[in-house]
């Protein structure tokens, strides 16, 4: 499993990226949407394509909500699951996001064993990990 | 609603409701067994903020203040670093910023909505407005001096562009 982790804190990058990896998962990093965009773009170059998109709300550039709308008017990236990781809990702004393609939402703080339950529910974890 | 009519924080929030919010972010965040306790010691005589904006039908901010040296191993824990790696000075204003963050998005959502967050800040915190438009628990982490201040604004904040939610 592939994972793109997109906060502006690097910290957290650290935090999610870390539990990632612990769950069996290739992770890579982005400070905004348009660095995750690029990113995107440049992976599939070399045919590295996220199963899963970990995406915080409130970064400069491009934020959460705008790169899961870029994410999803764009047909080759489909596959690509989204997951809003954040500290935005307001219920018109989950909605929002579902609305706009995200599949899942995570709110900050958050521990490892809440994140992988998400995972679980989207079918993003090993066996192994599930058990 | 303008920011002369809006209620002070402490109509909208109290104390209590902030440590239970800082009860449940210092462990996840900041490491197993670590709490924000609510028990105030002497204020260190240098300090550093960090804090996000609140923009809404309340305006104002969420500040948390340590001084350099707590703020400097509360970046080593969030990071969770051993020696003899060390924090630089970016991961420490990175690691402050992003506590404030998570403490200013639970707090807003205790709040008056729709509200809007600011990305995280750090040097000396903003001034404050109404005398009694201030929310503040003083608190220490490790014996060190720590506090949580939820500050209305001097004048209402304008959210800008990528800063906030569309």
């Amino acid at each position: 499993m592939r994972a793109l982790v997109i906060d502006d804190s690097r910290a957290m990058r650290r935090i999610v990226g870390s539990i990632l990896k612990d769950f069996g998962f290739e992770v890579r990093e982005a400070g905004d949407g348009q660095q995750a965009l690029d990113a995107l773009q440049e992976g599939k170059a070399e045919g590295w394509v996220p199963d899963l998109c970990c995406i915080d709300w409130n970064m400069p550039v491009m934020d959460g909500l705008q790169f899961v709308v870029a994410v999803r008017a764009n047909p080759e990236l489909r596959q690509v699951t989204l997951m809003m990781v954040t500290t935005e809990s307001e219920t018109g702004q989950i909605v929002k996001a579902l609305a706009a393609g995200a599949h899942e939402y995570l709110i900050k703080p958050f521990t490892a064993d809440a994140l992988r339950d998400k995972l679980a529910l989207l079918g993003l974890l090993p066996e192994e990990v599930s058990a | 609603m303008t920011l002369q009519e809006a209620p002070p924080i402490t109509a909208l929030l109290d104390p209590e409701t902030v440590q239970s919010i800082a009860d449940e972010i210092w462990p996840t965040l900041v490491g197993d067994g670590e709490a924000f306790v609510p028990v105030p010691v002497a204020p260190p005589a240098e300090v550093v903020s960090a804090w996000v904006t609140i923009s809404g039908p309340w305006n104002g901010a969420v500040v948390l203040t340590c001084a350099p040296a707590t703020a400097g191993a509360l970046a080593e824990s969030v990071l969770m670093t051993r020696p003899p790696t060390v924090v630089d000075d970016e991961d420490v204003a990175d690691a402050l910023g992003e506590l404030a963050n998570v403490l200013g998005g639970n707090i807003k959502s205790v709040l008056p909505g729709p509200s809007s967050l600011g990305l995280p800040q750090i040097g000396s915190a903003p001034t404050t407005g109404r005398l009694d438009d201030v929310c503040r628990v003083n608190g220490q982490w490790r014996g060190q001096s720590l506090t949580i201040t939820v500050q209305g604004a001097t004048q209402a904040l304008h959210p800008s562009g990528t800063e906030v939610p569309q």
